[in-house]
């Protein structure tokens, strides 16, 4: 009698438990992104962000960030600016159109395996009297070239506490504070957060060839951010 | 005994980890330098200045590369100084750099053949006028 109610008891919680999620669920690169797996892409373009935050500088300093994080895990990246350029001499200056271009033709003119597509989601600034917080979220995804597909995605956001000045209580105090903030704030910080954010994405890609741990890396375990799993 | 034996275990393997451990960061893939801040840089400032500081990181990280664990030269650092050159008229040695990003990734070849075909055909086209 008693072991049955315990036993009940026992079970609920279990699935109070799974019901709530308990925080962040997990899965492996290989379930997330099995086609990353079959393609095996060896070369990665790196297409110039888009800017869908209210940043309108956002978009030149972002694209300084990209190209190191995604060689080191063990593509082959294109180099962003002389690509930005080339796009520019064929006649395509706007972003929309780039993204909007049939895949193939990056395979066609520059002979990559996948394009990366990057969102900036967020970049935002925000002031308070005493603080100042910043936000910055990205959303990457990598595309086949071949067969169009998505092969993955992931989001990264970091938010900053920039109050970094200790005015005291005084009204000078606020004014000083308030001024530490700004110079906080100048946008070398911005860069440095985003490639925060970066990391926070990045570590969700199977490695390229060129990485050490490549086609070994199918059961290292990731945040999982299925919507309608979450 | 056997207790202390395995926490002799245990203090020794933990000096091991400590003496291994810190100190000696593991060396990246690939050698960057300030790269990444220079290029940074020649985004907000642009200009001649900036765009030097940025032709000398990439010879840096290019010079360095053995420093690394793959000792190989990042992707696109060959493309990124042979794109310098080419803009400087120097399409001699941008070619040479397009052939030397060739080699180490094949990856490139399509688009690095494709830049010096375009060298070529407007050389072509200037021996023509």
């Amino acid at each position: 009698m008693i072991n049955s109610k315990l036993i009940a008891l026992l079970a609920t919680i279990l699935l109070a438990y799974f019901l709530t999620g308990c925080g962040a669920t997990y899965v492996t690169k290989a379930t997330e992104f099995p086609k990353m797996y079959e393609q095996q892409p060896r070369s990665i373009l790196i297409l110039p962000p888009m800017n869908e935050s209210t940043d309108a500088e956002a978009k030149d300093y972002y694209m300084t960030t990209t190209e190191m994080p995604f060689a080191l895990m063990g593509y082959y990246t294109f180099p962003t600016e002389m690509v930005s350029d080339i796009m520019k001499q064929e006649g395509v200056y706007d972003t929309e159109v780039l993204y909007n271009m049939p895949l193939d033709k990056f395979y066609e003119y520059f002979g990559a395996d996948t394009v990366l597509f990057t969102h900036i989601k967020k970049w935002d600034l925000s002031y308070m009297v005493l603080a100042s917080k910043l936000t910055i979220e990205i959303e990457a995804k990598i595309m086949s070239t071949k067969t169009s597909e998505e092969l993955w995605k992931y989001r990264g956001t970091v938010v900053v506490d920039l109050s970094g000045g200790n005015g005291g209580g005084s009204l000078a105090g606020l004014l000083a504070s308030a001024i530490v903030t700004a110079a906080n704030s100048a946008s070398a910080d911005y860069v440095k957060h985003a490639r925060t954010a970066n990391r926070r994405i990045i570590y969700s890609l199977p490695v390229g060839p060129y990485h050490n741990h490549y086609m070994k890396d199918q059961d290292v375990r990731i945040v999982d951010q299925t919507p309608e799993k979450n | 005994m056997n207790k202390t034996k395995v926490i002799g275990f245990i203090a020794a393997a933990s000096t091991l980890f400590m003496l291994s451990g810190c100190g000696t960061q593991p060396k990246p893939l690939y050698t960057y330098g300030n790269y990444s801040s220079s290029y940074y840089a020649s985004k907000k400032d642009v200009g001649a200045d900036t765009a030097l500081e940025l032709q000398k990181s990439i010879e840096y990280a290019i010079a360095n590369s053995e420093n690394s664990t793959s000792r190989r030269v990042a992707p696109g650092m060959y493309a990124n100084l042979g794109y310098i050159y080419l803009k400087g008229g120097e399409t001699d040695k941008a070619i040479e750099s397009f052939n030397k990003e060739k080699s180490i990734y094949p990856e490139s070849a399509h688009f690095m053949d494709r830049m010096i075909k375009k060298i070529e055909v407007s050389q072509g086209d200037n021996k023509n006028d």
